[in-house]
């Protein structure tokens, strides 16, 4: 080790993590040409606004170890030979029939650990483990279909925030990282999801018949030239993009919360990536759990 | 790529041999995790008992089935415990019928790889991207792919170009037509994957008693990651097995080699004597009586090194991870405040 520039004499990584690190030069985005390396530094740097998201709340990894252009897999179970700090939580699932042993990541060293396994892309529970099966966060999920684009997304965006406010109610936005954006409500313990679909479809209905090429109906939701305004993830067992998370797109987007100020026209999902995303310093959501709220 | 090769003669003397072949002494990778996935686990213990019986009936009805249509593996060939996950997870789709499959790896390289060193440190080597006129080192986000039309004269390809052209993974193999196994030739065999059922055991196992019956193999094609490729799918040792096949521009044909069409015909007393000798050697074919020797000789060395000479190995550097150890090092800090 003769030759350590200065900085980091004397402290190795070992010192300062659990993870065995590994094959740190792998290129994950060929695209971006991001590493491994980035990708667990990015989450190491993001840490302090992810970790208290995701806190308690049991998550699916998206798992990318030949990259973003390589086959990809949905990882729910913690795979075998998940070291001690991982804290794990089981749960009988219905649509698996068996038990799952869901990774929560409610340390710094599993956010590393998962980041190493190329788990680009986080995906949380829309509850947590104290109340499994209550939801504690009420989601919708605004996705266009071409020709609209992003600019159409934040006009149906901006629509369902107005229509949330004159209910008295105070959404929260983030981009998906790909096409469109999420609205999330934090919500008071105790809704069951039924009850948090039908809310969150109604306000759909209202919002597609006064709003032009809004859909909220299933079926119409991949008809060309809409935004389909989705309540259906309002439901046991399915996940979002967490907040912070990296997706697998070219360009290393970031499903990023945003001030309500920041969706303008113009603004493009892209915008938000690995590169950009790192030196944001406020989180718009960091006060989401201090303001849950209650849907009727 | 050998196991849908037909019976080949090998010499007398050797294809007793024991089975030391592959595997034998395993390398500190070897007991690899076998399933994560306790639903994959269980459709695997239900499946021997759906399929079996019915395979075994089905050939025991049919005693016509010529010998060479059952593919069997070589009964010493060592069954290897590693399944591992499924390396893509689609259906097989024959006109309007799905079965959803998950395609596992059959086939692993046990070739040795060795990492380049430092002579004079031991320390790693990495490569880097030179531009060949100022030696310099270039970044990934700096670069972009070239098609070189004449030496020295690039087509430029922006990553989106390509994306267009490349075939859409629709998880999907695509049955054309069904064909006979042995009509196939294996010069076009490129790597073979193993098909396990995905909550579809009764398909499959009516699928796999069907072709075995007929001794037909399926044909079609399957996009993997960017590429389409023609398969072939048959019956082997109770299992569907979807083997990738090159483009048949990929495959030089002998008849390219002017030598060959000028051969003359033989005698009839040598080519008597040549296929006496033919006879003389024919045997059955064992994978097993050929083993790795080279693997097995640079195992024992490793073994050897071990016991003796010392072995310099390190985590990676802090100064390989610069940027990760300033942020760990800040994160933590932060984390603590809070």
């Amino acid at each position: 080790m003769a030759g350590t520039p200065g900085g980091t004499t004397g402290t190795s990584i070992r010192d300062l993590t659990r993870v065995r690190l590994t094959r740190l030069d792998k290129v994950l985005y060929p695209a971006a040409g991001i590493t491994k390396e980035e990708v667990i530094t990015y989450y190491i740097r993001m840490a302090p606004f992810l970790l208290p998201f995701l806190k308690e709340r049991p998550l699916t990894m998206h798992r990318f170890p030949d990259g973003v252009e390589g086959e990809g897999f949905f990882e729910k179970d913690a795979p075998r030979g998940t070291p001690a700090y991982v804290e794990i939580f089981t749960r009988w699932s219905e649509t698996a029939e068996r038990d799952v042993h869901f990774v929560l990541c409610n340390n710094l060293d599993t956010l590393i650990w998962m980041a190493n396994l190329a788990s680009l892309e986080i995906h949380a529970t829309l509850s947590t483990t104290t109340a499994y099966e209550p939801p504690d966060l009420l989601l919708f999920d605004i996705d266009p279909e071409p020709p609209l684009g992003f600019d159409d997304v934040i006009d149906v965006a901006l629509v369902v925030r107005e229509v949330l406010e004159a209910a008295g109610l105070h959404p929260f936005v983030k981009t998906s990282g790909k096409k469109g954006v999420h609205i999330v409500i934090p919500l008071v313990p105790g809704y069951r999801f039924s009850e948090v679909r039908d809310f969150a479809h109604e306000i759909g209905r209202q919002i597609a018949r006064t709003t032009p090429h809004v859909v909220s109906e299933f079926p119409h939701s991949q008809d060309p030239g809409t935004v389909f305004v989705d309540f259906l993830q309002n439901a046991h067992g399915k996940t979002m993009a967490a907040p912070y998370s990296l997706r697998a797109t070219p360009g290393a987007t970031v499903s990023t919360p945003l001030r309500w100020e920041e969706l303008r026209h113009g603004v493009r999902s892209e915008d938000f990536n690995v590169k950009t995303v790192i030196s944001r310093h406020e989180d718009p959501w960091r006060e989401i759990f201090d303001n849950r709220q209650k849907i009727h | 790529m050998t196991t849908g090769k037909k019976s080949i003669e090998a010499p007398a003397g050797r294809h007793k041999k024991p089975a030391t072949a592959t595997g034998k002494k395993p390398l500190p990778a070897e007991p690899e995790p076998v399933k994560k996935d306790p639903a994959i686990k269980a459709a695997a213990v239900k499946d021997p008992a759906i399929k079996d019986p019915a395979i075994k009936d089905s050939v025991k009805k049919n005693p016509g089935i010529p010998e060479v249509m059952a593919v069997v593996p070589p009964e010493d060939h060592e069954t290897h415990g590693k399944t591992g996950r499924p390396f893509w997870s689609g259906s097989l789709t024959i006109g309007l019928v799905n079965v959803p499959v998950r395609l596992h790896t059959m086939v692993r390289d046990h070739s040795f790889s060795f990492r380049l060193l430092h002579r004079t440190d031991g320390q790693p080597l990495k490569y880097d991207r030179v531009c060949s006129r100022d030696g310099l080192v270039v970044p990934w986000t700096d670069t972009v792919k070239g098609y070189e039309v004449r030496k020295g004269e690039f087509l430029i390809f922006e990553p989106d170009e390509l994306k267009a052209a490349m075939p859409e993974s629709d998880r999907k193999i695509y049955i054309d037509k069904f064909v006979y196994y042995h009509s196939l030739d294996p010069v076009y065999f490129d790597n073979s994957y193993i098909l396990i059922p995905d909550r579809s055991e009764e398909a499959y196992s009516l699928l796999i008693t069907a072709m075995q019956e007929l001794g037909r193999a399926a044909a079609g094609t399957i996009t993997l990651r960017t590429k389409e490729y023609p398969v072939v799918v048959h019956v082997y040792d109770g299992a569907l097995i979807l083997t990738t096949l090159r483009h048949a521009d990929e495959v030089t044909l002998p008849h390219a080699f002017p030598v060959l069409p000028g051969l003359r015909a033989p005698k009839e007393a040598e080519l008597a004597l040549a296929k006496r000798i033919i006879a003389d050697l024919t045997g059955d074919f064992s994978i097993n009586a050929y083993p790795d020797h080279y693997r097995e000789a640079v195992l024992a060395l490793i073994d050897r090194k071990l016991a003796g000479e010392k072995i310099v190995y390190e985590e990676p550097h802090p100064e390989e991870a610069k940027e990760l150890m300033q942020a760990l090092q800040e994160t933590i800090a932060t984390l603590a405040r809070k």
